[in-house]
């Protein structure tokens, strides 16, 4: 009993500790990830995650400032960012954008990710 | 061709002599044949050497540009620098594995050596288990993802390293990670072996301690690295991402640091043993699991680096792993029985709250790399960014840094009055360091916390080496290990602090400046003074100088024609004692102005500093020093220590 109360009791309360700290957390601080057409399905609430294709309309007003559409396979939003762009930036890679949608329909980006290419290398020969 | 065919015989060779070592080992072990268990482990060993030999085929391979090979033509090309066509070896999926295989049989072979003395069953389970590692990894490469795979037509050119891996952290931080990652496979051999004997005392423990030690410091080193590499390359200002890659290489560190500090209660009192080693093989898991997670792409990353058909393989290795491990300590759970309780406040009350605490900060890792395939299964998917682990996490690291303050003071008998006196220094830096900040105008809540508590627990260390000097300055000396490890604590403390310091001291600024005028970041200056267009062997340079004080820095952003126009940023860092001043270059304009991001990191010296200490320490304090088991052996004493 004793061994219970001494070494179970303190355990006990850090596993609970632990565990309240994860959940806690897990509903304030963790975001959708989401594609344009469940964005458009769902539209969530405050900040997202999407997931989506660069068209080939990306437009810079300055190196600081691009807008351009973001497109899956069946939906597409338009999009704006401020802030340095990630060098395989282009037409055609995918992008993950963070932010949220806008009233004016347009989804405010505050970060934005490139996905690596799937290999350290260019494109695989095709064997 | 030739090197294709050479390379794919010694994988099969490396394959079957790994395989009859396994299946041998067991065997052997099973009868206490001493000549098979000889004969096993020197299949480990020839296993090894195949290994060893077709790693060497394929750096030939890669050296004399044979484009016959998909994965020399598909990572190299002729105009890449001579170092990273050798670094190309691990710098792809095939290549990698192999690179992997290769350190498991070399730190494997290397810890059977060592081990001969432990005793029969012993060393030859855990061959059987190294070797059955072993075997698997080489089934994959064989198999899976052979790096030996030939194109049906040999192209002219290769097609090149991506230009993100052109640079000097590419020589050193992949390779340290890689050996890292698989040097746990070697502590937790001798965990499943000792289980499988059914032994569980002290000779086990330091063996085993040593092998986790060398994962435990390649493993911060690569770390370290890691996050040197996406602060010096990425040029996003900062160098860690919570990304699922550099959470599955966190893990493991933490449960090996959790085993570090809890095996010297079994060292000390013989308990914990069961727990000890759950450890051990909860870090192997971790590696196999992460391992998976990385490379089949089940949750969305930054890297993502090498989607492949490995996936499911790693899944099965680690359903088997899992279930192996879960038999192992459910059949051997009466081995954990010691002998009464220690006290609760006490040197091992604070180990055991240090260990409970770090796996609580696995399980907030955990859960936030699982999450978007939870999540994702269950509904919408949902993905944690740093939010998420600072809210998390954050307060059990800062128990975590409160223990590194107090536990080291705290006696392996009940603490009375006495230890409560040598609490004071701690306590006063605390305070005092708590006061500055006030004075100094820091309110964020959670920098009020970080840093006292370090300062604590930097004061904690500095009373230890100070009682020892003043007393008995050459206990220093007799006692490495214990002062090695003060000398590491020292080193995480400095490493803390700049983490901290850069983490809520960072300040950043996006500037577009015409040539001539100047911009203010955090008190430092920085004056545009132009662009320019150069013209190097494989791509362009667009390069603006920054004049800072007396130097010029000069970000750029380089363009690879030959690769589609892939453009790479080049960061330029002026380092200060007390803070990184960081340039990032967006981009020109039509006008001749440019458009930086510019970053004031304070104290992000200290992290590679504090990693360097942290080295230094765990090197000074056990590299030399003689084993308890050879020492017995030399003593001629039975190796069998009381448990």
């Amino acid at each position: 009993m004793t061994l219970v109360l001494r070494w179970g009791l303190p355990a006990a309360v850090v596993v609970a500790c632990v565990g309240y700290l994860i959940y806690s957390a897990s509903g304030g601080a963790t975001e959708y990830y989401l594609t344009v057409s469940e964005l458009r399905a769902s539209s969530p609430p405050g900040v997202v995650r999407v997931a989506g294709v660069v068209q080939d309309d990306v437009r810079k007003s300055d190196a600081l400032h691009v807008s351009f559409t973001e497109k899956d396979g069946s939906a597409s939003m338009p999009v704006e960012y401020a802030g340095t762009l990630p060098d395989i930036f282009k037409p055609g890679i995918t992008v993950v954008v963070e932010g949220n949608l806008g009233a004016d329909g347009v989804f405010h980006a505050r970060t934005l990710l490139a996905k690596c290419p799937s290999r350290f290398s260019t494109q695989p020969y095709t064997q | 061709m030739m090197l294709g065919y050479l390379g794919a015989g010694a994988l099969l060779a490396a394959l079957v002599m790994g395989g009859f070592s396994a299946l041998l080992s067991f065997w052997a072990g099973a009868r206490e044949n001493a000549t098979f268990v000889q004969v096993g482990r020197r299949g480990f060993y020839a296993g090894s050497a195949f290994a060893f030999l077709s790693a060497v085929i394929l750096e030939i391979a890669l050296l004399t540009h044979d484009f016959s090979l998909a994965y020399v033509a598909e990572h190299t090309d002729l105009s890449t620098p001579i170092a990273l066509v050798a670094a190309a070896f691990y710098g792809g999926q095939e290549g990698s594995l192999l690179y992997w295989t290769v350190i498991l049989g070399l730190l494997g072979s290397a810890s059977l050596i060592a081990s001969a003395r432990l005793g029969g069953r012993v060393a030859a389970y855990a061959a059987g288990i190294l070797a059955s590692i072993l075997t698997f990894f080489l089934f994959v490469l064989a198999v899976v993802a052979s790096p030996f795979d030939l194109l049906s037509v040999t192209p002219p050119d290769g097609l090149g390293l991506n230009p993100i891996l052109r640079d000097g952290g590419m020589l050193i931080h992949p390779p340290v990670v890689l050996a890292g990652f698989a040097s746990f496979a070697i502590p937790f051999s001798f965990a499943g072996a000792a289980l499988l004997a059914g032994r569980v005392d002290a000779a086990w423990i330091t063996h085993t301690r040593r092998f986790a030690l060398l994962a435990w410091s390649l493993q911060t080193a690569g770390l370290l690295l890691g996050m040197w590499w996406a602060y010096h390359v990425l040029g996003w200002g900062g160098y860690w991402g919570w990304d699922p890659v550099e959470n599955v290489a966190l893990m493991p560190w933490l449960a090996t640091t959790a085993y570090l500090h809890s095996s010297q209660v079994q060292e000390r009192r013989g308990r914990l043993r069961l727990w000890n080693f759950g450890l051990v093989i909860v870090a192997f898991l971790l590696v196999v699991f992460g391992t998976f997670i990385v490379r089949s792409g089940v949750v969305p990353s930054v890297h993502t680096f090498a989607i492949s058909a490995i996936g499911p393989w790693f899944l099965g290795f680690l359903f088997v792993c899992v279930v192996f491990s879960a038999l192992l300590l459910t059949f051997r759970s009466n081995l954990g029985a010691g002998r009464a309780p220690a006290p609760a406040v006490s040197r091992e009350g604070a180990f055991v709250l240090q260990n409970l605490l770090l796996l609580g900060v696995v399980a907030v890792v955990m859960w936030g790399t699982v999450l978007p395939l939870v999540s994702g299964m269950l509904g919408a998917q949902r993905v944690a960014g740093a939010p998420f682990y600072e809210r998390a996490a954050g307060p059990l690291l800062a128990v975590i840094l409160a223990l590194l303050a107090a536990g080291p003071l705290l006696p392996w008998r009940p603490a009375g009055r006495p230890t409560l006196l040598a609490l004071r220094w701690p306590a006063a830096a605390a305070v005092l360091s708590l006061l500055l900040l006030l004075i100094g105008g820091v309110r964020s809540l959670p920098a009020l916390v970080a840093f006292p508590l370090a300062a604590a627990a930097g004061a904690t260390v500095v009373t230890e080496y100070a009682r020892a000097a003043l007393r008995k300055p050459r206990s220093i000396l007799r006692r490495r290990r214990h002062y090695g490890a003060y000398l590491a604590h020292l080193g995480l403390v400095v490493t803390v602090v700049g983490v901290a310091a850069s983490h809520f001291g960072q300040q950043e600024k996006d500037v577009t400046l015409t040539p001539g005028e100047s911009v203010t970041v955090a008190g430092y200056t920085l004056t545009f003074t132009g662009s320019e267009q150069r013209q190097l062997l494989d791509h362009t340079e667009l390069v603006a100088g920054m004049r800072f004080g007396d130097r010029t820095l000069e970000p750029s952003r380089a363009t690879y024609a030959g690769l589609g126009g892939q453009a790479l940023t080049h960061v330029a860092i002026s380092t200060t004692l007390s803070a990184d001043v960081y340039v990032v270059l967006a981009g020109t304009n039509p006008d001749g102005s440019a458009t930086f991001r510019v970053f004031v990191n304070p104290l992000v010296t200290w992290i590679w500093a504090g990693g360097a200490v942290i080295i230094l320490g765990v090197v000074l304090g056990n590299v030399g020093e003689r084993s308890p088991v050879t020492e017995l052996a030399r003593r001629r004493v039975p190796v069998t220590l009381p448990a």
